[in-house]
């Protein structure tokens, strides 16, 4: 490589390496192509960087982004000044999201895809139907869980949507407090399953060692590629091929494009600050919602004044962040055996049988729920805990292997109004204007709230808690479950959308956005496994299609039968 | 500039037992350690002085040398770079936080007819630090009633806090880390509360440390599960065979 200036020409840049990225690395240099991955964090690897160090993980950023060097901003409306917010954060390395999270990967539902035909106009809110269906993405889920490695138990969710094979992995056992949850929701007639995750188990058919059950878990990266990853997964396999190559420690600051709108390449600053121009035929965005549409806001250019491929105006809003909000239950050591919430790869029991809409919850839409840990001893979970003094000591003796914490993943309706736009005072270390987020829950997100973490106190009492502590969504969104979606919408429509079926710019052919900012709605359930699949289907295209120099569109069928009225 | 994934082990350890200060004065490190034993005090159990969160704090405030323990514990590692500025500051400002903050605990002292803080009754303590922190001193969980919370963001940097919540996050980090960062003696902390951790941060990334016995074993997802009535078992094996499944999956319970 030249010490600065212009590097020789590959068919494909991908910026971001994470849920994104990860597929389309593999995908494309798979089918022949030359392909560089950009990451703006370093590369770590399990064996070398991860540990079960609570203190690391979860408290002194290790993997979390500074705030002080990657900066965001949040504000509640355009009338207000926005405030240095950590919104939203997710790891910045080679892997992204997946080298530290929870790893919930249950599949998106039929209904997903078809939110507006469903259920019409919501006042205030812009919804949506996605430009392919449950049909369209469903090999490639199952691609996904085969080739990163899910585990699951296949036919125990009921009202799923078609599958074309089993998990390739067994479900961990129930945790302690699993089980508690799976009985209590028996007594209240709830489907439950054990939650997907992207982690394997042992015995299973894809041939990889199953160590790690340490239960450090969300928020640590895992020493041993037991729990699937990027980094662990996609990453090798595209580096396999010869064609990849990962540049990590590289800041991607503008898409470069020239008068016609075709995208010529990336400008990005390595690790010492130097300045490099790498061509490119095919310019992929798969940093994350935010930040995809953050680049695209800011490169200018002359053939898009307002930020790449922003011909709508529609670049960055309509964003959606999944608010992670949950019940705690706390029991009497006396009555009751251990529930041991520290334990478990985080997750246990899920269900989604308030998934589908039921307009007498006087709500929408709905998600999934799950059991999840309280934590570890320095960050465990307990609402209004005491912080000090006797009190403060007696509750974590009492509570901590007695209470258990039942979450909801909240899918917020899409508004135009909530969106991501450039900070006009604020600089990240690069010098560049950060990511501005403006966001104000629907009426439909609280009310969903309301419903689904009443009823999540519910099975907590059904399963013996003798006091439950709701935590709902509050006035704002602080982006608490790293999801991001929306801020680049997909269409059939170039005036209502940014993107087509494929992820690619209606306006700038041989730029794709390959991350969750496409969903033009939230889903209810992690989105992860939906990006993987949706960014393999489209590099499926990429490679097989577009720079094959010809164009397909995607068939759908007319609705029938959807009941309304 | 070195990446983070390069940064250097360096073979620090730190002893508990230690009484060397790299930052307190030993009027600090008394009122400190003061505070920290009414902050989590001594029992039936053992407490935060029992503990040597004192130990913990200091080496913590002493510099950017013992941020991150590497992967397997055998030292820290030395931060470079933007991480390494970043973290220079914000120590500085819990350097000049810490100084301050045992000058106010004093300085109430006062208020409340003492000389100082670390020599004051431990109920007169508990009242300086009511008086620092600006709220009632918490009271015991209760069961008879019912309040209701807003959701907040995973993680929990010590960031942007005032003293007060900045020394009980502290206190609490030196009770319940790894014992590699001079807290959490013999793991009393984790004694304390009921948490098997594991022997050392080593046994957690070779398959060692395991939680495996705190699982279910002896149930089956049948008995378990509303709707379940065992695994669903392509057997055609179509689908492994590479094709499509035909969608004949067989229960096997």
């Amino acid at each position: 490589m030249n010490k600065s200036g212009t590097l020789d020409a590959v068919d494909v840049v991908i910026v971001g390496l994470g849920a994104g990225g990860g597929p389309a690395a593999k995908v494309l240099s798979e089918a022949g192509y030359t392909v560089v991955g950009f990451d703006k964090g370093p590369w770590l690897r399990h064996e070398e960087h991860y540990s079960g160090d609570e203190l690391k993980f979860q408290n002194r950023s290790y993997l979390w982004p500074d705030v002080k060097l990657m900066p965001r901003t949040v504000r509640s409306d355009v009338n207000s000044k926005a405030r240095i917010f950590n919104f939203s954060p997710v790891p910045s390395n080679v892997g992204g999201g997946t080298s530290h999270m929870a790893g919930w990967t249950p599949r998106p539902r039929p209904s997903d895809f078809i939110f507006r035909s469903l259920h019409g106009d919501l006042h205030g809110a812009s919804l949506a139907d996605w430009p392919y269906r449950y049909e369209h993405l469903e090999p490639y889920l199952t691609k996904v869980e085969w080739e990163y490695g899910i585990s699951g138990l296949t036919g125990a969710e009921k009202g799923a949507g078609f599958r074309s094979k089993p998990y390739p992995s067994a479900p961990l056992p129930p945790t302690r407090f699993g089980k508690a949850f799976y009985d209590a929701c028996k007594k209240l007639d709830i489907n439950a399953f054990p939650l997907p995750m992207s982690h394997i188990t042992k015995d299973n058919a894809l041939g990889r060692e199953a160590i790690n059950r340490t239960s450090f878990w969300n928020q640590y990266g895992d020493p041993t590629a037991t729990r699937s990853s990027v980094a662990t997964t996609f990453i090798p396999d595209a580096i396999k091929t010869g064609n990849f190559e990962v540049r990590a420690n590289s800041f991607v600051k503008e898409v470069i494009v020239d008068d016609q709108g075709i995208a010529k390449g990336v400008i990005y600053v390595d690790d010492d600050g130097i300045e490099f121009r790498q061509e490119a035929r095919v310019v992929i965005l798969a940093l994350g919602a935010i930040e995809s549409a953050r680049l695209m806001l800011l490169s200018k250019s002359r053939r898009f004044p307002d930020g790449l491929a922003n011909d709508s105006g529609l670049v960055g809003k309509n964003a959606t962040f999944h608010e992670y909000i949950f019940a705690v239950g706390l029991f009497d050591k006396d009555f009751t055996d251990p529930l041991y919430g520290f334990t478990g790869n985080y997750q246990s029991g899920g269900s989604m049988e308030f998934y589908e809409t039921d307009e007498n919850r006087g709500h929408i839409g709905g998600g999934i729920i799950a059991t999840t840990q309280i934590g570890q001893p320095i960050n465990m979970i307990m609402p209004g805990k005491p912080s000090w003094g006797q009190a403060a000591k007696d509750s974590d003796r009492n509570f901590f292997n007695y209470s258990m914490k039942i979450g909801f993943i909240l899918q917020d309706m899409p508004q135009e109004s909530n969106r991501v736009d450039l900070d006009p005072d604020v600089k990240d270390m690069w010098g560049l204007p950060v990511a501005r987020i403006t966001n104000k829950p629907h009426i439909n997100d609280t009310a969903m709230s309301r419903w689904q973490i009443n009823k999540n106190v519910e099975i907590l009492e059904a399963a013996g808690a003798i006091r439950t502590m709701p935590v709902y969504l509050g006035d704002e969104f602080t982006g608490n479950s790293c999801h991001q979606q929306g801020s680049v919408r997909m269409g059939v429509d170039p005036r209502k959308s940014v993107l087509n079926e494929w992820g690619q710019a209606h306006s700038a052919e041989n730029v794709f956005v390959l991350d969750g900012a496409g969903f033009p709605t939230a889903m209810g359930v992690n989105p992860t496994l939906t990006i993987m699949a949706h960014s393999w289907r489209c590099s499926d295209y990429i490679a097989k299609v577009y720079l094959k120099g010809r164009t397909e569109k995607t068939v759908l069928e007319p609705l029938k039968n959807l009941g309304r009225k | 500039m070195i990446s983070k994934s390069e940064w250097e082990i360096v073979p620090l350890t730190i002893d508990p037992d230690s009484s060397k200060k790299l930052f307190f004065t030993d009027h600090e490190w008394e009122t400190i350690e003061a505070a920290a034993a009414r902050i989590i005090p001594t029992d039936n159990d053992p407490g935060a002085k029992e503990a040597r969160v004192i130990v913990f704090i200091d080496r913590y405030l002493s510099g950017i040398d013992y941020v991150y323990a590497a992967a397997d514990g055998s030292g820290f590692l030395r931060m470079s770079g933007r991480d390494a500025t970043a973290a220079r500051a914000s120590n500085e400002i819990f350097k000049a936080m810490y100084r301050e903050g045992v000058k106010d605990l004093d300085q109430l002292a006062g208020d409340f007819g003492s000389k100082n803080f670390k020599d004051s009754p431990a109920e007169t303590q508990d009242r300086i630090l009511e008086k620092l922190s600006g709220r009632p001193k918490p009271e015991p969980i209760r069961f008879d009633i019912h309040e209701v919370y807003y959701s907040r963001l995973q993680g929990n940097t010590d960031q942007d806090k005032t003293f007060f919540d900045t020394l009980c996050l502290h206190v609490r980090q030196g009770f319940y880390s790894d014992p590699v960062y001079g807290g959490n003696k013999d793991q009393i902390g984790w004694k304390v509360i009921g948490f098997p951790g594991p022997k050392s941060l080593k046994d957690t990334i070779d398959g060692t440390y395991t939680t495996d016995p705190y699982f279910v074993h002896d149930v089956s997802w049948p008995e378990l599960l509303l709707d379940f009535k065992g695994v669903a078992v392509c057997k055609v094996s179509c689908a492994t065979e590479g094709g499509v499944c035909c969608g004949e999956l067989e229960v096997e319970s």
